[in-house]
C-alpha cells in the first residue's frame, strides 16, 4: 500500500495545478490563522481593558449605598479562548459580556460591531469556514477520478495483476488524499500552537487533539464517500455531481431542516412570552414598596423575634439589606425555574441535533469544531450559569453589607465604605474543562466513528465486484 | 500451462463463452483469433482472474512442479498500455515492479527496457511524452520484468509499427523459450502467424478451428479466417 501512497504523492507534486493550490491553502490558512489570532487577543486585551475600567470604577466609587451600587451593577466578560479563531461558534450570535445588576438577570449582549457588517451574513474567514467548507470541496474534487480514472485508463488491470488487491488499491488512494488534508490540519493547529505557546495548557492541546481527530474523521468520511460513490456507479461524472449533491445536504439543507425539526420538538418561548412568566411569578414575591405585602410582614415579623425586638427602628441591622436579599432569592428561584426550563430545552435541542449525525456527519463535526474551540451553546450555558452564580455572589454581598454592615432600618443614606468595594471579588470564569464536558459530545464521536467504519465497510464489500464484470 | 475446460461465461442474456476448452502448453505461444465480441477478451478476464466462470473448469499450473499459479505471478499487456504519465518510462518500470514485489537497480531496469526495444533517450522521458509504441514497449518490459509464468496479451501489436511488432514477437520468442506460457488475444493474423505456435479461432464464444501455425502459411490462414467469419 506504501508504495501506491508513494507513487499518488509523486503525482499530486508533479502536476502545477496541484502545488498552486496547496500552495495556496497553506498561505490562506497561514493568513487567517494568524490574523484570526493578532483579532482574537486584541478581543482579549479589549475585554481586560474594560474588565479593569470597571473594576476601578468599583475602587474609585468612594463610600456609596450598597443598594445604589447593585442597581449601578457591573459586567461578567466571556472570555475569549485562545482556540476562538478556530471555530468562533455561538459567539458571534451571542456576544461576550453580561451586565450583572440586581433584582433581574440580564442576556448577554454587546457582539462585537463588526458582527453588523453586511459582508458578515457570510461569516468571516475563519479556519472553521475554510477547514468545513473549502477543502472538503478540494478533497472531492481531487477524490472523485482517484479510481475511475484507473478504470478509463485501463491501468487499473495492471495494478491488480501486479498483486494488489482492489481494497488496496482503493484505501492506498483514499490516505493519500486523507494525508493531505491532514497536512492542512496539522500546518493550521502548529501554526495556533506556536502563535499561543505562551498561553496553551493541558486543556488547550487537548482541544486540539480532539479538533484534528474531529477534521481527519470528517475528511476520511468525505474522501472514502466520495470514492465509494465512483466504486458503486464506476463513472466519474456521476460521482462527482451526486458527491456535491450530498455535500450540499449536509453542509446547508440538513442543518436547516434539523434545526427547525429539533424546534418543533421542543418548542422554546418567545422573549416577550419568557419575560411576561417571569414578571408574573416575580409578581407573586415580596413587593417591597407595599408596606402591606403579606409576605414583607411575615419577614418583618420574624425578624423582630430573632432580634427579640417588637419594632423595625429597634433593629441593630437594616432590614430594608433583608427584605432585598429576601427579594432577591426569590427571583433567583423564579431565575432558577424558568431559565433552568429554557437550558433544559436549549439542551435537548443540541442532543436531538447531535443525533442527526447518524445521517448528517458534517453535524457532528461542527458540533465538535465548536466544542474543541470551546464556543458552543453548551460552553456557552455554562458561562451563563457561572455568571448568574456570581450575580448572586455580587448582590448577596451588597444586601448583607448594607443589612449588617452598620447601617440601621430606615438609614436610606447610609453608605458603605471604599474599601467594602474594593473588598468585591470580581468574576473569573475559567472555561470549562473539555474532560468534563466529554460525555456530552459522545454522540459525535460516535457519528464519526459509525460513518468511518461503514463506509471502509461498503468499500471492502464493493471493491471485490470488479469493474470488469460488464459485456 | 493454462487449461479451460467446458468454460460458460453469460452476461446477463448474452453468451460470451460455450463450452470453451483449450490448452496452452510451457513454452507454448498460442494465438487466439476472433471478431470483436467472440469472446477473447472475456476469456482473459477469466484467466486474470477479473471474473467468474459460470460453468467449466479454469487451470493455471506450473508444469515444473504442478502447483497452481497465483495472479501475481501472470503477466499482462493489454491492447494500450496506460502508464502513469507523471512517471518516465524508467520510474513506472520501477513502480510496477516494486508492486509486484519486486526490486531492481537502475542499471538493470535499464536493460529490461533496452531489451524490449526502447532507446535509451527515452528512459528518463515522461509517459505523456511517449507514443503508443514506446508505451508498449514499456508495457512489455513491464510483464518481461516480472519474469512470470504465465502471460495474457490483449491485442499487444496493435497500433505499433511493423518494426516494433516485429520487436514484440521477437520478445515473446524468447520469454517462451524461458519456459513461459503465452495467450495472446489479437486480430492480426499476421502477426499470430509469425509469433505463435498454435492458433485457435474463436467464434460466438466457442473455439471453431485449432492449428499449429507451421501446418498454415498466412494466406490461408487468413482465408480460413475468413470463411469461419463469414460462415
Amino acid at each position: 500500500m506504501s508504495i501506491i501512497f508513494f507513487n499518488e504523492w509523486k503525482g499530486l507534486f508533479r502536476n502545477k495545478l496541484f502545488l498552486f493550490f496547496i500552495s495556496f491553502f497553506l498561505l490562506l490558512l497561514f493568513i487567517v490563522t494568524f490574523f484570526g489570532n493578532i483579532q482574537n487577543k486584541k478581543q482579549i486585551l479589549n475585554q481586560q481593558e474594560a474588565k479593569n475600567h470597571i473594576r476601578d470604577q468599583w475602587d474609585e466609587m468612594g463610600p456609596s449605598n450598597p443598594h445604589s451600587a447593585a442597581h449601578f451593577g457591573t459586567y461578567a466578560f466571556k472570555s475569549n479562548s485562545i482556540l476562538n479563531s478556530l471555530d468562533e461558534g455561538v459567539n458571534a450570535v451571542t456576544g461576550l459580556v453580561l451586565r450583572l445588576e440586581g433584582h433581574k438577570q440580564n442576556e448577554v449582549a454587546f457582539s462585537e460591531s463588526s458582527q453588523s457588517l453586511t459582508i458578515s451574513t457570510f461569516g468571516k474567514l475563519k479556519v472553521s469556514l475554510l477547514f468545513q467548507f473549502i477543502i472538503p470541496l478540494f478533497l472531492i474534487f481531487l477524490a472523485f477520478n482517484t479510481y475511475t480514472s484507473e478504470i478509463s485508463s485501463g491501468r487499473l488491470k495492471l495494478l491488480l495483476i501486479q498483486g494488489n488487491s482492489m481494497s488496496k488499491i482503493i484505501f492506498a488512494k483514499i490516505f493519500t488524499l486523507l494525508s493531505l488534508a491532514t497536512l492542512l490540519l496539522l500546518f493550521t493547529i502548529l501554526v495556533q500552537f506556536f502563535l499561543n505557546i505562551n498561553y496553551i495548557k493541558l486543556d488547550q492541546i487537548t482541544r486540539l487533539v480532539i479538533f484534528f481527530f474531529s477534521y481527519f474523521l470528517y475528511y476520511f468520511i468525505i474522501i472514502s464517500f466520495t470514492v465509494f460513490l465512483s466504486l458503486l456507479l464506476k463513472k466519474s461524472t456521476s460521482a462527482l455531481s451526486l458527491t456535491i449533491i450530498t455535500w450540499l445536504l449536509w453542509t446547508i439543507f440538513i442543518p436547516k431542516t434539523v434545526g427547525n425539526f429539533t424546534e418543533s420538538l421542543t418548542p422554546l418561548s418567545t422573549r416577550i412570552e419568557l419575560s411576561e412568566k417571569i414578571q408574573d411569578d416575580r409578581s407573586k414575591g415580596i413587593d417591597g414598596h407595599n408596606p402591606f405585602d403579606d409576605r414583607k410582614i411575615e419577614l418583618e415579623k420574624e425578624i423582630l423575634a430573632r432580634y427579640e425586638v417588637d419594632s423595625l427602628s429597634h433593629l441593630p441591622i437594616n432590614f430594608a439589606g433583608i427584605l432585598m436579599q429576601a427579594d432577591e432569592e426569590f427571583g433567583n428561584q423564579v431565575w432558577d425555574k424558568h431559565y433552568g426550563e429554557l437550558y433544559e430545552k436549549l439542551e435537548t435541542q443540541k442532543r436531538n441535533y447531535q443525533l442527526s449525525g447518524l445521517i448528517n456527519p458534517f453535524a457532528s463535526l461542527q458540533s465538535l469544531s465548536m466544542a474543541s474551540a470551546g464556543t458552543d451553546l453548551l460552553h456557552h450555558l455554562d458561562f451563563l450559569s457561572h455568571a448568574e452564580k456570581y450575580r448572586r455572589y455580587f448582590i448577596k454581598t451588597l444586601n448583607d453589607e448594607y443589612a449588617f454592615g452598620g447601617s440601621k432600618t430606615g438609614e436610606r443614606g447610609w453608605k458603605a465604605s471604599q474599601d467594602f468595594f474594593r473588598s468585591i471579588k470580581d468574576f473569573s470564569y475559567n472555561e470549562a474543562n473539555f474532560i468534563s464536558m466529554k460525555n456530552k459530545y459522545f454522540i459525535d464521536i460516535f457519528c464519526l466513528f459509525l460513518w468511518s467504519l461503514s463506509l471502509v465497510c461498503l468499500i471492502i464489500y464493493y471493491s471485490k465486484n470488479h469493474p470488469f464484470n460488464e459485456y | 500451462m493454462i487449461q479451460l475446460i467446458n468454460v460458460n461465461k453469460k452476461f446477463k442474456d448474452k453468451v460470451a463463452l460455450k463450452n470453451l476448452s483449450l490448452e496452452v502448453k510451457s513454452g507454448e505461444i498460442y494465438g487466439l483469433l476472433g471478431a470483436n465480441g467472440a469472446g477473447k477478451s472475456t476469456t482473459l478476464n477469466l484467466l486474470l482472474g477479473f471474473l467468474n466462470a459460470d460453468k467449466g473448469q479454469i487451470n493455471l499450473i506450473d508444469s515444473n512442479d504442478s502447483s497452481i499459479i497465483n495472479q501475481d505471478r501472470i503477466g499482462y499487456i493489454p491492447e494500450n498500455v496506460n502508464l502513469y504519465p507523471y512517471l518516465t518510462g524508467l520510474e513506472n518500470l520501477d513502480y510496477f515492479s516494486k508492486l509486484a514485489g519486486l526490486k531492481f537497480k537502475s542499471s538493470e531496469l535499464r536493460e529490461f527496457l533496452s531489451e524490449c526495444g526502447l532507446e535509451k533517450e527515452a528512459f528518463n522521458k515522461y509517459i505523456s511524452e511517449y507514443s503508443k509504441g514506446m508505451r508498449q514497449k514499456v508495457g512489455i518490459a513491464i510483464a518481461y520484468a516480472k519474469n512470470a509464468k504465465i502471460y495474457l496479451l490483449d491485442e499487444p501489436a496493435s497500433g505499433l509499427d511493423p518494426l516494433s511488432s516485429n520487436e514484440l514477437s521477437r520478445m515473446l520468442k524468447k520469454m517462451s523459450k524461458r519456459g513461459a506460457t503465452i495467450l495472446m488475444a489479437s486480430h492480426d493474423i499476421f502477426r499470430v502467424r509469425e509469433t505463435c505456435h498454435k492458433i485457435g479461432i474463436l467464434k460466438n464464444g466457442s473455439l471453431v478451428k485449432e492449428m499449429f501455425s507451421k501446418d498454415v502459411s498466412p494466406v490461408e490462414l487468413e482465408s480460413l479466417y475468413l470463411d469461419y467469419m463469414k460462415n
